[in-house]
């Protein structure tokens, strides 16, 4: 954390972010959110005014319409709240489904009640998957820049 | 208090279908059109009758406009190209027609397999326009994926294994056997569903529906006007769409989405409800959103309809009728029929109250309860009677 690369990445201009991750759709509402990704940090969107948070990112507060929201990281501790196991699915570096299941987990943060995030698990066989497990955040290289999974907690 | 001055005052007057299958070289326009005309001259009408055109948006549909111009209609004061599924289009129609934006409307949904859905599509030069692999990447529950992940989250909390799910799949099936417009006709067991290749696991292949290439278009006017036509008009009585949260992942539980706002806004602007039911057609592009269905819909409680359909089910044909009367999806739903969005389960609907359905007609068949859509932004409701 905090190496010359990384500072040098909070740095980039927004042409250079929507470029770092071309393969998503990066936008003016979730640019900070993924300039958290380069320092290895979620930063869902967090009312400042009252305390809510939300996910997908969205430039207003649902809860109290107050436009004074956020992108303030999370802890990264979950457990596993649905979970799906893709036999097929779009192309990914590093996903093979041919090799095996591909697992997609929505974890359930413990920042509020049902404020998920989305991703795959890694470090856990897919079979050894379950509903309700303890996670946490970690991350892995994708298409050369940080992408965020998680994986099972120990103890 | 919930208002329902529309009730009972437009009605179901044409319908046409090109009919579902997976090895059609039409084009989508071509079916549309195909349908088109089959509805209008269904509903006793010419071109110079029709004012009011609304084509659901479906990936390489006609729109309303080019739908109209093919069609040669020449004095169309409303027109809309709502979303699927399918209500969006038909609520529309209605309002349309009750407020006097126009006085008779065709609706019409024509469907396409896709290179992405459909390996034989996929090959269709004439498709290549419509986009190519699976969008997006694989971390994401989001539109379809949605529906196994919640399936997960349903498995889990109730215990049920996948029998209910495997019993929606194979009810289908058997029905679809007696609909020769579908496209899966040939029947399928329990077995068959367990050995089912995985696609997204927990949900297999027999959990999801069929892509195929077909149309439907129906015909909508006042119910007053309807007595002058050929067929004993098809009433809507009640209908309503319901959002819920569109956020999929951020759904708090399946205590309250989409369906529940349905059946809330639907009883409270009917006074028909399940007793009064002879067919039930409730949504099947997933398994998962049919059990949603039976439940939210008060057939019986959360995460009791294993027992129920344990308990309503015909063992010597292999289907679902609710307490010996009440078949589901007798047409065999988007699972068989094949993957209409909704315009299946109300032509269905129509057939039925018409008694038009020959070897699957209902004896009698007075009212439908027709609830398409899943639990985000599509959850829908209708119910359709005759006089």
């Amino acid at each position: 954390m905090g190496n010359t690369d990384e500072l040098h990445d909070a740095e980039l201009s927004d042409a250079a972010l929507v470029e770092r991750f071309a393969y998503l759709r990066v936008d003016r509402d979730n640019a900070p959110f993924y300039r958290g990704w380069l320092a290895h940090e979620l930063r869902l969107n967090r009312c400042a005014d009252c305390g809510h948070w939300h996910h997908p990112t969205r430039p207003l507060c649902p809860a109290c319409w107050s436009w004074n929201v956020v992108a303030t990281a999370v802890s990264g501790r979950g457990r596993v709240h649905l979970l799906m196991n893709l036999h097929q699915g779009p192309a990914a570096p590093g996903v093979d489904y041919a090799a095996g299941p591909y697992p997609v987990v929505t974890v359930e943060l413990e920042e509020q009640p049902s404020l998920r995030y989305t991703s795959t698990i890694v470090n856990c066989a897919a079979a050894d998957v379950t509903l309700d497990m303890a996670v946490m955040l970690t991350w892995i290289d994708r298409h050369g820049a940080p992408f965020p999974v998680f994986e099972p907690t120990n103890g | 208090m919930t208002r329902n001055p529309i009730k009972d005052a437009i009605s179901f007057v044409g319908i046409g279908t090109t009919g579902f299958g997976r090895t059609s070289d039409r084009s989508s326009l071509a079916l549309a059109l195909d349908a088109s005309t089959r509805a209008i001259r269904d509903a006793g009408l010419a071109a110079h009758d029709i004012n009011g055109v609304v084509c659901i948006a479906e990936p390489g549909a006609p729109g309303p406009e080019t739908l109209a111009t093919a069609l040669g209609l020449t004095n169309v004061t409303h027109f809309s190209k709502p979303t699927p599924v399918v209500m969006n289009a038909i609520v529309d129609a209605m309002n349309a027609i009750y407020s006097g934006s126009c006085d008779t409307v065709l609706v019409c949904s024509s469907m396409l397999r896709l290179p992405w859905n459909s390996r034989s599509a996929a090959h269709d030069p004439f498709r290549r326009h419509l986009g190519g692999g699976a969008a997006g990447i694989p971390e994401s529950i989001n539109m379809a994926p949605a529906y196994t992940a919640w399936a997960s989250r349903y498995i889990h909390e109730y215990g049920c294994g996948k029998e209910p799910f495997g019993r929606v799949a194979v009810n289908m099936r058997t029905n679809a056997a007696s609909n020769p417009i579908a496209a899966m006709r040939a029947p399928i067991t329990l077995d068959d569903y367990y050995a089912a290749r995985m696609i997204r696991e927990p949900l297999c292949l027999l959990d999801m529906d069929i892509p195929v290439d077909g149309a439907d278009a129906f015909v909508l006017t006042t119910t007053e006007r309807a007595k002058a036509l050929p067929h004993a008009p098809v009433l809507i009585h009640a209908a309503t769409v319901g959002l819920g949260t569109s956020d999929e992942d951020q759904l708090p539980s399946l205590a309250r989405h989409g369906q529940h706002v349905v059946v809330e806004a639907l009883r409270a602007k009917s006074d028909l409800w399940l007793d009064d039911v002879d067919v039930y057609l409730p949504y099947d592009g997933f398994t998962i959103i049919t059990l949603g269905w039976i439940e939210n819909t008060g057939w019986c409680k959360p995460g009791q309809a294993a027992r129920f359909l344990a308990d309503n089910w015909d063992t010597d044909n292999g289907r679902i009728v609710i307490d010996g009367r009440i078949p589901v999806n007798p047409h065999g739903g988007s699972l068989s029929e094949g993957a209409t969005r909704g315009t299946g389960h109300v032509r269905e609907a129509v057939v039925q109250l018409r008694g038009e359905a020959g070897d699957r007609q209902v004896p009698g068949a007075k009212t439908a309860l027709v609830t398409p859509g899943g639990f985000f932004f599509n959850a829908q409701g209708a119910i359709l009677h005759t006089a």
